[in-house]
């Protein structure tokens, strides 16, 4: 099977080379194939639907206009907020978008949908399919239009850059695509705890609110938010580092070595999303230990 | 019976099925509520640090802890979100069975807002008298006339913003994009009824544009009334606002439900 | 007439969107979309008088339901009359819909987190049911549908035959003269079902109410319907007696037979058209007229232990009168 698979292994640390893994994630070639072949299907039906293409970029549009104005309304009372300029909140405005698309387009269609499969009993048909449920679940289903949100908010941080007059370096950008990808993994991982709930809580249907209401704060730097809830974005529910850090890494508020950091803290998110999956799924199954 | 007496009934009936629903549903309902606070305490958090180097045209930060928390109250009390139902009950057929019965599909909806109003309010002011204690800042006066006058603004507030979003509901009969007008009155909703920030701190001539229209009745006008904000002549002509406004969205509404059966009944559902 | 159905002329006709099927199609109907009328229904007229029990029978898409929604006011006809319990359903309003009930099969009505007893007193309350009526009418109810165990159980605990009973009771609380039920019995099991046509017949009884009844399971039809109203793509093809549209279409009557030994298949087949040979079992089709004389000259030519002359299955003739028409004529 070795062939047909990626392989990842997390190696425990500071142990001697060829001690067992502390955990192994294998994605099996077919695995791609059955996306393919989901995401195929999925454009087959959304392309019918007439101009579902056009309202979904002019509502991003739309979200994105409100949210320049609300800034426009904050900053024509203050110079700075939470020590950021104007158009550095920009540049972390279009990162906010560009994950929204993430989220939208990827992760609420998928794995926000899992309370009610729970519910529904659909869950058991997925895990009697050949494949890993979490990677299926969170992955089946694409909004592919919100997939537009990507450019949108890229396009808006671009701006926002060029209206600094900064002109990011090559390792600035470096570090700005690995923290970019690392918000990505962290966003996923609180959407796979969150919606692990579902397995505790059955009848409650609209656990995925939860996560816009925890997403919120990330509108905003943490900066601008008092200390306390400061430590609450970076250390407890990390939103710091889906918004802040990447946007701070591509305006060169915080240096390159940044994304060292947010490699990290992604990595340990999504052995985290794993772990907790795992346990949910074990109660779910009614298996021991 | 008298006609009176039948409408008590219906209404007790309906009631009392909605509260018993949201009963069921209490853990769901406290999650929206959730969300529905975020919003208002985020913009706090940010007017907060904004505030820190003085008060912003006049809001200093204890009066946006204030403006904040009323308007977390009187939003609950006022929301409406009939128009998302409406939307998914035209088109998943669900209106049939409805329309079938001897009675107008506004008043399940009506004892339904009556009902989830009433339990959300209770947590948010349970959750307001809570922070009172320990945070000074948003503390109100008790004075039976403003709560009097809060009251009547909440009232006409909730009717004015139930026809709202009842007739952009039922836009549902011509076009499957509702949903996207509704999205499209929310979002200039969050400026010009002040769920960002009072109307006081936008720019004169977006606050000028805000006055011709209905949004601030539909919330700043309540909140500012309990938060004794509005005074004086600015009460007279807000409650005069109100009281326009929700007639014109009655009459919208009696409009687009006389012209929308007829479509329904000509295209089916 | 005041609680009877009338229609005359009847006609529906919807203009729909086209879209091929498949990406290319889809993309087409982006830039270009194409329309087309669709006549649901075709100048239908019949008449049912109080207290009848019809059955309305058509396969998928043959214009039922729509008809249906325009018997109860939900549309209104392209062309044509309709007046049901005195009132043109369209413009009847609260009045006429006091005097009709409608349950639909596959949708519900019932509040589904809560017992079906609250769902009653809504109703009560929305059709303006006097208590005392209400207590007697629940109590009747509840006999004939045997709720009394699950009058307090949450809607979403109950089986779907459960369900059903309920609905009907829900229904009934306000005592209509005409009752539109479409597919009551889809997806019930076997006792679920006789149960509901047992109580329909012990209600019509009583109260002699006036009931217009979709269905598919063709033993809706046979037990509870003398009169059936036969529409496919959007024109009436039958409307009479079951036994009358039976010798009308089925010309043909089935022999079955447990035969001894002996008997084969070629000697069979000289007999009749032979539609099933599985020792010893067989099913012979001989026109109708012949069956008596065919069977006669069986016994006597072949070893037969068993016969019986059957009728062809309600379904066969059903069908038979959709793909074929019952005027021989194709609709």
């Amino acid at each position: 099977m070795r062939s047909a698979e990626l392989q990842w292994k997390i190696e425990p640390w500071g142990k001697p080379r060829g001690t067992k893994p502390v955990m192994t994630l294998r994605i099996p070639h077919s695995a791609f194939r059955i996306l393919g072949a989901l995401w195929r299907l999925n454009l087959a039906e959304e392309l019918q639907y007439r101009a579902n293409f056009a309202a979904s970029v002019l509502g991003t549009l739309f979200w994105i206009g409100t949210a320049l104005l609300t800034l426009a309304l904050f900053f024509g009372h203050t110079t700075r907020l939470g020590g950021w300029d104007y158009w550095e909140v920009v540049v972390l405005l279009g990162v906010f978008n560009a994950l929204t698309g993430v989220v939208e387009a990827v992760l609420r269609p998928g794995i926000g949908r899992l309370a009610a499969e729970v519910r529904s009993g659909s869950l058991d048909l997925v895990l009697a399919k050949p494949v890993d449920a979490q990677g299926f679940v969170s992955f089946r289903r694409l909004d592919i239009w919100r997939l537009a949100d990507i450019p949108l908010g890229l396009g808006l941080a671009g701006y926002a850059l060029a209206r600094l007059g900064r002109v990011p370096s090559v390792a600035q950008l470096a570090a700005f695509a690995v923290a970019l990808v690392a918000a990505a993994v962290v966003v996923y991982t609180i959407w796979v705890v969150l919606m692990s709930l579902a397995f505790w809580f059955v009848s409650v249907e609209n656990l995925s609110v939860l996560f816009d209401a925890v997403y919120e704060g990330a509108r905003y730097p943490v900066s601008a938010y008092p200390t306390a809830l400061r430590f609450v974005f970076v250390y407890l529910i990390p939103i710091a580092w889906t918004t802040t850090i990447p946007a701070s890494a591509l305006t060169g508020r915080l240096g390159p070595g940044i994304a060292l950091a947010a490699a990290a803290v992604a990595g340990l998110a999504f052995a985290l999303a794993r772990l907790v999956w795992r346990m949910a799924l074990k109660r779910y199954t009614g298996a021991s230990g | 019976m008298s006609r009176a007496a039948g409408w008590a009934r219906r209404y007790g009936a309906l009631i009392r099925n909605a509260w018993l629903v949201d009963l069921q549903y209490r853990a769901s309902i406290t999650l929206w509520l959730l969300w529905g606070v975020t919003e208002p305490a985020v913009a706090l958090g940010i007017w907060w640090t904004i505030a820190g180097d003085g008060p912003v045209a006049g809001y200093a930060r204890a009066d946006f802890a204030r403006y904040f928390f009323a308007l977390m109250l009187v939003n609950q009390l006022t929301i409406a979100w009939d128009s998302w139902y409406l939307d998914s009950w035209i088109r998943e057929g669900e209106l049939n069975f409805r329309l079938a019965r001897p009675l107008h599909p506004a008043h399940e909806a009506v004892a339904e807002n009556i009902a989830y109003k009433a339990r959300t309010a209770g947590m948010i002011l349970v959750v307001w008298l809570l922070v009172a204690l320990a945070w000074p800042a948003v503390r109100l006066p008790l004075q039976p006339g403003r709560w009097a006058l809060t009251a009547l603004a909440v009232l006409l507030a909730a009717a004015m913003r139930f026809f709202i979003s009842f007739t952009t509901g039922l836009l549902a009969f011509w076009t499957t994009r509702a949903t996207a007008i509704m999205d499209l009155h929310a979002g200039v909703s969050l400026f010009l009824s002040g769920r960002i920030a009072p109307l006081a701190l936008l720019p004169p001539a977006v606050a000028g544009a805000a006055a011709w229209l209905w949004f601030p009745y539909m919330l700043a006008f309540p909140v500012e009334v309990l938060t004794g904000a509005a005074y004086g002549a600015a009460l007279g002509h807000g409650f005069a606002g109100q009281v326009l406004w929700l007639g014109v969205w009655i009459a919208g509404y009696r409009l687009a439900w006389s012209r929308g059966i007829k479509r329904y009944g000509a295209v089916g559902g | 007439m005041a609680s009877g159905i009338t229609a005359e002329r009847l006609s529906k006709t919807f203009r729909v969107k086209v879209r091929d099927p498949g990406l290319g199609g889809a993309l087409r109907a982006l830039v270009r979309p194409r329309y087309r009328d669709v006549h649901a229904v075709r100048e239908v007229t019949f008449r049912i008088e109080p207290g009848e029990i019809v059955g309305f029978l058509g396969p998928n898409g043959a214009g039922k339901t729509t008809t249906l929604k325009m018997l109860t006011g939900l549309l209104h006809p392209t062309t044509g009359r309709v007046e049901v319990a005195g009132f043109v359903p369209w413009t009847g309003g609260p009045a006429f819909k006091r005097r009709i009930a409608l349950v639909l099969g596959n949708r519900q009505q019932l509040v589904w987190d809560l017992p079906p007893e609250e769902t009653f007193q809504l109703n009560r309350a929305i059709y303006d049911v006097p208590e005392a009526d209400y207590r007697e009418r629940l109590a009747e109810l509840v006999a004939l549908l045997q709720l009394r165990e699950v009058l307090e159980k949450p809607v979403r605990q109950l089986s779907l035959g459960e369900r059903m009973k309920c609905e009907l009771a829900a229904a009934l609380l306000h005592r209509p003269p005409i009752l539109f039920l479409d597919e009551p019995t889809l997806g019930l099991d076997v006792t679920a079902q006789e149960a509901i046509r047992g109580f329909l017949i012990a209600y019509r009884e009583r109260h002699g109410a006036t009931v217009l009844l979709t269905s598919h399971y063709m033993q809706d039809v046979t037990a509870l319907a003398s009169r059936v109203l036969i529409i496919n793509r959007g024109r009436l093809l039958y409307d009479g007696g079951l036994d009358a549209l039976v010798a009308r279409i089925a010309r043909t009557k089935r022999i079955e037979l447990v035969l001894g030994d002996g008997a084969t298949a070629e000697a069979l087949a000289a007999f009749g058209e032979l539609k099933s040979f599985r020792f010893p079992n067989a099913v012979l089709e001989v026109p109708r007229e012949e069956a008596a004389a065919t069977s006669a000259r069986l016994l006597a030519a072949l070893p037969v232990a068993d016969l019986s002359i059957e009728d062809l299955p309600i379904e066969d003739v059903i069908r038979r009168a959709f793909t074929d028409g019952v005027e021989e004529d194709d609709a």
